[in-house]
């Protein structure tokens, strides 16, 4: 067995459908971007390797469909997420106003010990559009972070790759925060930590 | 370039191809036409190497098998020495340049006897280039590669004309290693990936390269891979220098220019390597390659292990291959796998690194299915039936010995074409033969993907068209739906166009309507139906519209309506719009769109081309699979659950596996359940299994048999390798693409099989009245003992669920007969001691079993819809389910 912890982070991405939560994650860890991406069913998730403050961590983002009906479902995979991402399209206000809601439902879902403290990231995304096409000012999503405990927010556009990098470093930085914090109080809301030393089980020949 | 011209000796003839390939100079000659006799059999094939792949789409299933391959003009004038010295100066590699071409060549393309040169000339000691000559035909030149008469990949290229090669060693993302080609005219060839794991002569290499020093993990040198191969063939005829500035990047005959654009000093890092390496390479043959690119140390030892995995694969696969016929309940993943994944720096591997057991279980089960094609290419002759029932079968395959194994081979799955489809009806277009009958052939030999049958033979499976139908009434019902439909469209036209809702009512149908086209427009976009925009969009305020040109096509924008029409159809009517258009849907279930339906409406569309029928199509299409839009998720929860209760009962080892794995909610089946497993299989092998799974032939419910099937199939690989719900989720997630459709419905069917016997098992035990004459293939005697009554079938035929006992059992009967001998070998074979070991078996299994009603519900034919059971016209049901 390894001596060194292995850190994973485990990074949700929420938001309507169709405001680039795929796209986001794809342009962050292939450095690509497609303008085919399908509707995500389901979950998936991307892994990357990162450094932060020289400790090597590696990112484990998670990729829901967008439907608020899918997301009864969600709870296998919220549980244990060091840091939630909150994605809206900078063009439309309804993926703006939901993100409230979205909130809430991870809060609910993951309940952290701490949900005050939680850390969230809200990204506006498709800000390649242009002016003519923004519904949402950077203004109007700057004060809704500001009230909502100071969430970092950063405009991005995953067709462009602007921002994205940022974003995530970010998102990395403070995931890992929130991970120590809650290893001070024993980890036992992380399912893949607590199963790291068990038996191979299963088959018995 | 007058060498390729004097090499084709062929007079170039005037083909009328020659225009597609619009090239501004001559020097094609001969190559654009692949008329090969001896007369053109002009190049000689230095080195080859197989398993050299095109990947055109991300889809495994695209990947085109080749070989890269060295090849000389024959008649160059400065070829004399065929086998040039890699000391060789480089000047006088320069001058050669032109007469060495690097080609690419689609397995396919080849003929019997060129491909065995290619294989010979691969499987040569690849030191140096054969002594002997072999020749192989031309191959087109590379600035036609997209146009090529072989196929759209292959090319050949002078070495002068290459400018450099992009190297990407095989790495975490890429799991084969590639080489991109860049011309000297600037373009970039499409990129060549080195299948190593599958390539004869590179596993040979590895092997050598084993034997004679290896310690994978204590190693320093750099990992032997195909493309290192390719780089080491090129340095003997020309200087290959490696860019210091970009090191993956290799410059052909690179003039000072291209040096110092590469940031290569005068002494770069090829040439000293080469410089080290030319004093060894003349004297003996040295087992390490020039060193090639770098790979990070974690890759490096993955891709050891890999090596030594393999290895010992290699061994047990031969053995696996006599031993069983699947990897069902097979123990075979071996000892000494096992043994080597418990190593402890292995497993510091593992744990360390997040992908590297992800990476493992892939490993196994590629080498996994490589040895079981080439099972099944050999599995149908007598012999191999008898061999593989000789040896050590698990219960799996007692239970499925007279009907499992034959089924591929069987002629019942040819695909129905429409020939025989219209032998089915009379005169009067009415059926002649049995309902079962017509579904047990789509069943195993689907439909005809090119003759249009389809479109006759979806409208009686979705339920569109009674079975018992004259033609003449079919065309009057089409009629009079056709009227409906377009009310229905006109009704919501009319609602967005006037605006005679209320605010809330009209603010729900325009977020409905963005939902709608936001997925329309990334619903199967590589179909070419759907591919493309070549009309303006038709509304401004569309996201999807565009002042400077097309934003649509007319496919989308069909799509686009007949999923607002069923939304019509699907709410129920409110008070402000009843002066509309009132549906005559009897039960609307309200669900508004949810993501997933684009998905099952769009092969719909693309096979009736007619939206009318298409919107029929999809409307009975939903009676089955509206359950799993529902806003509680009450059917998705519900068949999660069943699929829960059947993998404990079908495999219990890995049932107990997921338990602690904390994946029994199995939600990394949510996406094939939901959309019937359209984003796990191509386009041409979803249409077949919908077909498949439509006729409801042995349960309404088979497509979760087929998710116990693939969960089946890389049942070792899931319960060696992957211990949590995320490794889980990712390797199921990432087979979409690569599962085999016939391979998994044999499965499916043979699992089906296997539970219905566990069930009657079951039941027997439990005093349940035994199922008459204890054949239990025989399914109506078994649905006529469960304890749940399941009414005659009622006025169903309308959708074609009732079963014809006689017509079930007459198959299997059928079946038997077609291989009157094998249950009796079967049971000679096996002796009566393995026979009573299984039966004991079966029963330790029968004391834990109980059948809840909800698993029995699988042996019914009857469609389940949200509310339960199949609904009678006549029973009144709830309007749908809200939150």
């Amino acid at each position: 067995m390894s001596s060194r912890k292995k850190v994973l982070l485990k990074v949700i991405i929420l938001g309507d459908s169709g405001v680039g939560k795929t796209s986001l994650m794809n342009q962050y860890v292939n450095k690509k971007f497609s303008t085919s991406y399908k509707a995500t069913i389901g979950a998936d998730f991307l892994t990357k390797e990162v450094t932060v403050d020289d400790r090597t961590v590696t990112l484990q983002l998670w990729d829901t469909a967008g439907q608020e009906r899918f997301q009864s479902l969600g709870v296998a995979f919220y549980r244990g997420a060091d840091c939630c991402v909150l994605v809206y399209d900078v063009n439309s206000t309804k993926s703006f106003e939901t993100l409230d809601s979205w909130r809430d439902e991870f809060l609910i879902q993951a309940s952290p010990r701490d949900p005050e403290s939680f850390p969230f990231v809200v990204l506006g995304n498709k800000i390649d559009l242009g002016e003519e096409r923004r519904m949402i000012s950077q203004k109007r999503a700057l004060a809704y972070c500001q009230q909502r405990g100071q969430m970092p927010y950063f405009e991005t556009s995953a067709k462009e790759s602007i921002n994205v990098e940022q974003a995530f470093e970010v998102i990395a930085r403070n995931a890992l925060a929130q991970e120590e914090s809650e290893e001070y109080g024993g980890d036992f809301s992380d399912p893949i930590n607590i199963n790291l030393d068990q038996e191979r089980d299963g088959c018995a020949c | 370039m007058t060498s390729q011209q004097e090499s084709s000796s062929k007079p170039n003839p005037p083909s009328p191809s020659a225009s597609f390939y619009d090239l501004s100079d001559d020097e094609e000659g001969g190559y654009n036409t692949i008329t090969h006799n001896s007369a053109t059999r002009g190049v000689k094939l230095l080195y080859s190497k197989s398993k050299v792949y095109v990947h055109p789409t991300p889809s495994a299933k695209d990947n085109i098998p080749g070989f890269i391959a060295l090849v000389q003009q024959k008649s160059s004038p400065l070829s004399a020495d065929d086998r040039p010295d890699s000391s060789g100066d480089s000047s006088g590699k320069q001058t050669n340049a032109s007469s060495y071409l690097l080609a690419w060549v689609p397995e396919s393309s080849l003929t019997q006897d060129d491909l065995s040169t290619y294989v010979r000339v691969d499987l040569k000691d690849g030191q140096s280039p054969p002594k002997q000559s072999y020749l192989v035909p031309p191959l087109p030149l590379a600035t036609s590669f997209d146009e090529s008469p072989v196929g759209p990949y292959a090319f050949s290229l002078p070495l002068s004309s290459i400018y450099s090669i992009h190297v990407r060693p095989p790495s975490l993302g890429w799991w084969y290693g590639s080489i991109v080609i860049n011309t000297r005219a600037g373009s970039s060839l499409p990129a060549l990936f080195f299948h190593d794991s599958e390539c004869e002569s590179t596993i040979l290499q590895k092997k050598r390269r084993t034997r004679e020093s290896f310690d994978p993990f204590g190693e320093t040198g750099d990992l032997f891979w195909g493309g290192d191969e390719v780089i080491r063939w090129l340095k003997r005829y020309v200087t290959v220098e490696r860019s210091t500035a970009e090191p993956s990047i290799y410059l052909i005959d690179p003039s000072e220019e291209d040096r110092l654009g590469f940031g290569q000093g005068r002494g770069s890092m090829e040439a000293q390597g080469r410089q080290k390496a030319a004093g060894s390479d003349s004297k003996k043959p040295k087992q390490k390659p020039p060193a090639g690119p770098g790979m990070d140390p974690l890759t490096k030892a993955l891709k050891e292990t890999r090596w030594k995995i393999l290895e010992q694969l290699s061994k047990v696969t031969t053995f696996t291959r006599r031993t069983a016929e699947d990897l069902v309940n097979n123990k075979n993943i071996p000892p000494q796998v096992r043994r080597l994944i418990q190593n402890p720096e292995i497993q510091t591997l593992q744990d360390e690194f997040d992908s590297a057991k992800l990476y493992l279980a892939r490993w196994a089960m590629t080498i996994a299915e490589q040895s079981e094609r080439e099972k099944r290419q050999r599995m149908w002759t007598a012999r191999d039936v008898l061999e593989s029932e000789e040896t050590s079968v698990g219960d799996f395959e007692i239970l499925d010995m007279e009907s499992g194994k034959m089924t591929l081979s069987d002629s019942r799955r040819r695909p129905v074409d429409l020939k025989e489809w219209e032998s089915f009806f009379d005169s009067s277009g009415k059926l002649q033969v049995t309902v079962d009958e017509v579904k047990e052939r789509i069943f195993h030999g689907g439909l005809d993907p090119e003759d249009g049958v389809r479109k006759e033979a979806w409208p009686f499976l979705l339920g569109v068209y009674d079975w018992d139908s004259t033609e003449e009434e079919r065309l009057a019902y089409m009629n009079s739906k056709r009227d409906e439909y377009i009310q229905l469209k006109g009704a919501w036209w009319d609602r967005m166009v006037e605006g005679e809702s209320t605010p809330e009512q009209e603010e729900w149908w325009k977020e409905q309507k963005n939902r709608i086209e936001k997925d329309v427009h990334r619903t199967d976009r590589h179909i070419p139906l759907f591919a493309g925009e070549d009309i303006p969009h038709p509304d401004p305020t569309s996201p999807f519209f565009n002042p400077d040109g097309p934003g649509t096509n007319v496919h989308l924008e069909q799509l686009k309506d007949m999923l607002l029409t069923y939304l019509e159809y699907d709410t129920p009517p409110s008070s402000s719009n009843a002066s509309h258009y009132q549906t005559r849907n009897p039960h609307p279930l309200n669900l508004g769109y949810v993501q997933g339906m684009s998905d099952l409406l769009s092969p719909l569309y693309a096979v009736f081309q007619d939206d009318a029928v298409a919107f029929w199509a999809f409307v009975e299409f939903m009676r089955r699979m509206s359950r799993n839009f529902v806003r509680s998720q009450v059917g998705m929860r519900a068949q999660l659950s069943t699929l829960d209760q059947l993998v404990q009962i079908l495999d219990p080892k890995l049932y107990l596996h997921l338990q602690a794995a904390d994946s029994t909610n199995f939600f990394f089946f949510f996406r094939m359940l939901l959309v019937w497993y359209k984003r796990e299989f191509e386009w041409s092998d979803t249409l077949r299994l919908w077909e498949a799974l439509w006729t409801d032939y042995y349960s309404s419910q088979f497509h979760l048999f087929i998710a116990v099937a693939i969960l089946e199939k890389h049942r070792d690989v899931i319960m060696d390798h992957l211990r949590h719900f995320d490794e889980i989720l990712k390797y199921i997630n990432e087979l979409s693409g690569t599962i085999e459709l016939q391979e998994i419905l044999v499965r499916a069917e043979r699992l089906f099989k296997r539970f219905e016997k566990t069930v009657e098992a079951v039941d027997r035990k439990n005093s349940f009245p035994a199922p008459s004459g204890g054949d239990v293939r025989q399914r109506k005697p078994v649905d006529g003992a469960e304890g749940k009554s399941q009414d005659s079938p009622t006025s169903a035929a309308a959708t074609g669920t009732d079963t014809v006992p006689s017509t079930a059992a007459g198959a299997s009967a059928s079946q038997r007969q077609a291989l009157p001998a094998r249950p009796r070998q079967a049971q000679g074979k096996q002796g009566p001691k393995g026979k009573a070991k299984e039966v004991e078996k079966e029963k330790e299994k029968e004391k834990e079993q109980v059948i809840t009603p909800e698993v029995r519900l699988l042996l019914s034919r009857k469609i389940i819809t949200v509310d339960g059971e199949e609904d009678d016209a006549s029973k009144p049901r709830a309007s749908g389910l809200k939150d």
